[in-house]
């Protein structure tokens, strides 16, 4: 498989651009999981799957082998995966500032009268959960989703952010830390 | 004070929790021994197995080709060896030169326009010296704020919030330059370039966002997270590469002159 990769590689880089065809059939799923992952979102998901194979090949010269091929662009995934969180924290950051509306950040979860059903209790555990994962960094999101969700090393985690390692486990225990403050409650009424 | 009577620490909890502790065996000891431990252990499971995987919607065989026909015209054919781009290298710095050259005249010539002024947008349009003159200009004032930035970051104590506003404010405006500037870095094919102002901008994202300011932990982190004394390093590279941009009187370095401008 990943002698194939290679011979891809070396392929693209004679001049046989529908190669690449090949990489991208073959990657394109885990590189989407990965994607929604940290982005939570199918559309920002899609974006990142594009700009990641877009990324590859313009640096597919710069492979130096040294990881399988599946490896390299699930690097790259995690990295454009960051960029778009980054970048659309700064603009959702841009937009509280103009709006000023406290309420806006607000998480909308179900209220207590609404009943202790299973279904509704559910929603509010998703919706909590999703409130909490805005509210960390895009690198600590970035590294709890590819240790916890994603079941990546430190070292793969460092990499992949372009970190330490120190510094990538770092951030997934803020993460924990922080996500462990924001869920809380909702253990305390289960 | 014994093995068994320390209390394990929230991260050596969870580093056991994900497998990646060095002494699983001690931990595991110490988890049947300490009641309070095996407590804090117990909650910290119930949380983390509390936050689910994010299943992705289901994509089907025909996916990966649906991605490839959505880049494949985007896409230009790599020329056969001893014919590619590599062996052209010393003209990057050039192509980056013209792209930001272009980015800073269209910028002028919008500037001018808002004014409702006259010729000058000409001249200077018109003057490829001119031009190169303004793009190191920008580009040596942008890598000398950056530079001051981190210093000043390097620097604070964290001990007063007000110490850290000028620091965030200075981030935000810095942070929509560095986007433009990297973009051209990456168009015209510089990866040193594009990777150091990559690294930048996710610090001054990190350091513009920071909702409450920044404390002395924020500090610490930023500094160890984002590698600041390296990045600061990176940067005078950078700098010390942009002719002309060593400050009045200045030459450029030797080592730097001989490999040439790489921005």
């Amino acid at each position: 498989m990943e002698e194939s990769d290679q011979a891809i590689r070396r392929a693209v880089l004679d001049g046989d651009k529908d190669a690449y065809g090949a990489l991208v059939v073959r990657h394109s799923q885990t590189v989407f999981r990965v994607a929604y992952r940290i982005t939570g979102n199918e559309e920002d998901a899609e974006e990142v799957v594009q700009e990641t194979f877009l990324r590859g090949y313009q640096k597919i010269a710069d492979f130096e082998g040294r990881s399988s091929l599946a490896t390299w662009f699930y690097r790259i995934a995690s990295n454009c995966a960051l960029d778009l969180v980054t970048r659309k924290k700064v603009e959702a950051t841009s937009r509280v500032a103009e709006e000023a509306d406290p309420e806006q950040g607000e998480v909308q979860v179900a209220d207590d009268k609404a009943g202790p059903d299973r279904l509704l209790l559910s929603r509010e555990i998703e919706a909590r959960q999703q409130a909490a994962m805005q509210s960390l960094t895009a690198t600590e999101r970035t590294a709890f989703v590819l240790r916890h969700m994603e079941d990546r090393s430190t070292e793969e985690i460092a990499a992949a952010l372009n970190v330490a390692p120190n510094a990538a486990k770092q951030a997934v225990f803020r993460a924990v830390q922080k996500l462990r403050r924001q869920l809380a409650p909702l253990w305390v009424n289960t | 004070m014994n093995e068994q009577s320390k209390h394990l620490t929230e991260e050596e909890l969870i580093d056991h929790f994900y497998g990646e502790d060095a002494a699983a065996d001690r931990v595991e000891r110490h988890l049947k021994a300490c009641s309070r431990c095996a407590q804090e252990y117990s909650a910290l499971q119930r949380d983390l197995s509390g936050v689910k995987a994010l299943t992705p919607p289901v994509r089907g065989d025909g996916y990966g080709e649906q991605v490839w026909n959505s880049i494949r015209g985007s896409l230009q054919p790599y020329e056969p060896k001893g014919w590619r781009w590599p062996s052209l290298g010393f003209q990057r710095p050039l192509a980056l030169v013209a792209a930001c050259a272009l980015l800073m005249v269209a910028a002028f010539i919008a500037g001018r326009v808002w004014q409702r002024q006259e010729t000058p947008t000409v001249a200077v349009a018109s003057d490829p010296q001119a031009k190169q003159r303004v793009v190191v200009w920008v580009l040596g004032d942008h890598l000398d704020r950056s530079e001051r930035l981190l210093v000043a970051l390097n620097h604070a104590s964290g001990k007063d919030a007000a110490e850290a506003l000028p620091i965030q404010s200075e981030a935000r405006q810095l942070l929509a330059a560095n986007r433009l500037i990297r973009q051209s870095a990456k168009q015209s094919g510089d990866p040193q370039v594009d990777a150091a102002l990559d690294r930048l901008e996710r610090l001054l994202v990190e350091v513009a966002n920071e909702p409450n300011g920044l404390d002395q932990a924020d500090l610490n982190r930023l500094r160890e997270e984002m590698n600041t004394d390296g990045l600061l390093f990176d940067v005078r590279v950078l700098r010390s590469r942009v002719p002309g941009s060593q400050g009045a009187g200045q030459q450029p370095n030797t080592a730097a002159g001989v490999k040439g401008v790489s921005i």
